[in-house]
């Protein structure tokens, strides 16, 4: 068999992805010489054009202006199969959080209000793309053969999806949540208080962050990190996204929430205080993809 | 008129585009416009600010850290707490991990392709797996300094791409005995190949200049972005070159101080212009205005505003650079020529960092924090330069403002100098071209 014709592209996202393709080091090199034939990549190769037909586009991030929209339009015209690389482009990603803010509330802020913005400028209107109302994850712009969420996702995911497709196989990816591979211990034990922020007390360093009272997104992550938050102490924020079954993962961690404090005499009100910032608690990483996506007026964090 | 118009841009991160406009066989004006916007100034409002280091990483996926160690810095002004000697140690190597990470990036990965390859050289042939098959060595060295820096992020912040230790008052859990065993037993190492890097590049670099002197007749050092402008960039102990910690030091074009001012000062120092056709806005000395008051940041700057360095190898390649174009350099193309010093600095200051045995205590990590109303201003000098973060938050620890001043962005505007500069120099060429 020859090479599969490979291109990748980043959408508006950061470019992390891409940096834990590179982080496959040698294997990368390997990959180049025997199977994949990377025809378009403008982070590292000075390609300037995708090209008319491929095999496999890899892409990383969301879609925020109408050049996303362009790319991933092309890209979906010219490639056999795509691939939404990370959470950006799986669930929106942390920008999603735009979303609860009013678009033109947003560039007047960064353009004419912030504090190092002097009078003079205004925002910015000719050659750039328009930005879009709202962040939209890559699926709901063009069909999406497979997903790798993580942010980034491991190289050896970004790895793992790559060889599947070329020896022709369903890739195995985490699907099941960050708990099943957390090296804590859960009690299950309802959780009565979330009395810590983020970093603060001295946590025990076996027991479950959520049950000593830390807001840990864990049961309505997907794994793939190796739970690098809570192995350092840190409730897990959700930047995998929502597992395989879940369709909102906010939902799904109250969900989570309810079950283990139905019975016990738990003040629902008061445990979602401890929370501080529930849409941003909620979906930190997922709000463009949630069920709420763009209904701002809903969202009570606004 | 038409229309000269390079897009994407490649070998970078971020989207860009450069328009050349050219009317009546002159070029009339050149622009540089970035492309994308996702308002992090914005949605942050709201988070609490123990998040936001965690959030903003997401800036870039290449400088994660230092963005995340800005932030940490910021957010510890808010909320008034001062990592003890281990957190800050700790932030401090991750940041130096970033760099050696980033800069080996930079250089070996999007740089070097025009100096090793050759700017000549057929565009797909012209990246970095073309230097790994004609110069394995070179690609080695590419791939271990870069494992290197990656590993040292990863065992300091938790993960090597958008690192999760950092909190107010320091980090949430000390090095590993063995990760930091591991890592120093290779740091040595690392230094001779950054340095021997360093010699490899800085020679590709000249045989590229000397080639285009012979072959073209033309001066690349003069042509391609030999501009004036003012120079940023952190010093601690006087006026030693620092990656970290320190006061922002700024001189003019001719390498006289202008100003030098603590982190909360910056508003006295620094506004940004909003520009029509950009989503970058581009930042200026105010005392000076705009444009006049444009400036660089970044290695080639770092190395402007210091007058030595911390360790000895980069010393010794600091000293070798001066000699070579005097203590306050103009040209672009010599950016690159400080960037793998600074290399070798780095590698050099992470081996010390590794020697430490505080960085793997317990106790060491971090200080208590309460949520609190506050204003703090955290800078860092990112691989490509100065970085300020700023947030103010209530009486609860949510951000209720934000402003931040990337490294690229301080550098926009001297990119498009730059780029007007050398299309003004290649005029005829880019005439012709256009029709």
């Amino acid at each position: 068999m020859g090479k599969a014709t490979v291109a990748t592209a980043q959408l508006s996202s950061c470019v992390g992805c891409h940096v834990s393709l590179l982080d496959l080091h040698e294997r990368l090199l390997d990959l180049l010489e025997d199977a994949i034939d990377l025809q378009y990549c403008y982070v590292v190769l000075d390609q300037k054009e995708i090209p008319e037909e491929i095999d496999v586009a890899l892409i990383e991030g969301s879609i925020r202006n109408e050049e996303d929209l362009e790319v991933a339009e092309e890209l979906r015209e010219a490639a056999e199969v795509v691939v939404a690389v990370g959470t950006c482009a799986c669930f929106g990603g942390v920008h999603g959080l735009a979303n609860l803010y009013d678009r033109e509330e947003l560039l007047k802020w960064v353009y004419e209000e912030s504090h190092s913005t002097d009078d003079e400028g205004e925002v910015p209107s000719e050659v750039v793309p328009k930005l879009f109302e709202y962040v939209r994850p890559l699926g709901e712009v063009i069909d999406v053969d497979y997903m790798v969420p993580g942010c980034p996702p491991k190289p050896d995911a970004i790895a793992e999806i790559v060889t599947a497709l070329l020896e022709d196989r369903e890739p195995e990816l985490p699907r099941t949540n960050l708990c099943e591979e957390c090296p804590r211990e859960k009690e299950d034990k309802p959780i009565e208080e979330i009395k810590f922020r983020t970093g603060q007390g001295r946590p025990d360093p076996d027991k479950c962050l959520l049950e000593q009272g830390y807001p840990c997104l864990g049961p309505a992550t997907r794994a793939g990190c190796e739970a690098a938050c809570p192995s350092r102490g840190l409730p897990c924020r959700g930047c995998n996204g929502p597992t395989e079954e879940a369709v909102d993962q906010g939902a799904a961690f109250l969900d989570a929430l309810a079950s283990v404090s139905f019975e016990a005499d738990v003040d629902v009100e008061e445990l979602l205080e401890g929370l501080v910032d529930l849409p941003g608690r909620l979906y930190m990483f997922s709000l463009a993809s949630s069920i709420l996506k763009g209904h701002r007026d809903v969202i009570g964090g606004k | 008129m038409s229309e000269i118009k390079i897009h994407p841009l490649t070998r970078v991160e971020g989207h860009g585009e450069v328009i050349i406009e050219v009317e009546g066989g002159e070029v009339k004006d050149v622009k540089f416009a970035v492309l994308a916007v996702r308002g992090f100034e914005k949605f942050v409002q709201g988070r609490p600010a123990e998040e936001v280091p965690y959030i903003v990483s997401r800036i870039c996926g290449i400088c994660q850290t230092a963005h995340h160690l800005a932030a940490c810095k910021a957010v510890d002004g808010c909320f008034d707490v001062e990592p003890p000697e281990g957190g800050h140690k700790i932030r401090w190597l991750m940041h130096l991990g970033n760099m050696i990470h980033s800069h080996a990036l930079h250089f070996y990965f999007l740089a070097a392709p025009d100096y090793v390859i050759g700017p000549d050289a057929d565009p797909l042939r012209r990246n970095v797996v073309q230097i790994a098959k004609e110069n394995p060595e070179l690609g080695k060295i590419a791939i271990e300094l870069r494992r290197f820096g990656q590993d040292i992020v990863e065992a300091t912040g938790g993960k090597a791409i958008h690192p999760v230790a950092g909190i107010p008052g320091g980090v949430s859990a000390p090095v590993d005995e063995e990760d930091r065993d591991e890592l120093f037993n290779r740091a040595e190492e690392m230094v001779e190949r950054a340095y021997e890097g360093a010699q490899a590049g800085i020679e590709a670099i000249r045989e590229t200049l000397e080639e285009y002197r012979e072959k073209h007749d033309l001066d690349l050092l003069e042509t391609l972005g030999n501009i004036e402008t003012y120079h940023m960039g952190l010093v601690a102990d006087g006026n030693r070159h620092e990656f970290y910690d320190g006061e922002v030091r700024v001189v003019d074009p001719e390498g006289n101080e202008f100003t030098r001012f603590q982190p909360d000062e910056y508003l006295d120092v620094i506004a940004e212009r909003s520009i029509e056709y950009s989503y970058v806005k581009h930042p200026y000395l105010k005392e000076v205005g705009y444009p006049d008051g444009i400036y660089r940041v970044g290695p080639g700057a770092r190395l402007n505003v210091c007058e030595e360095m911390k360790t000895d190898r980069a010393q010794e390649l600091y000293e070798e650079y001066v000699d070579e174009f005097g203590e306050c350099v103009n040209y672009s193309l010599t950016i690159n020529w400080a960037r793998v010093i600074e290399l070798v600095a780095a590698c050099e200051e992470a081996k010390m960092l590794l020697e430490d045995d505080v960085i793997t205590e317990e106790d060491e990590c971090k200080e208590d924090y309460e949520p609190q109303e506050g204003d703090g201003v955290g800078i860092v000098e990112a691989p490509r330069g100065t970085l300020i973060h700023h947030y103010k938050t209530d009486e609860e620890g949510r951000v209720t403002e934000a402003n931040l001043i990337v490294a690229t962005t301080h550098n926009v505007p001297a990119i498009e100098m730059a780029l007007r500069d050398a299309a003004k120099k290649l005029e005829d060429e880019l005439v012709k071209l256009a029709e």
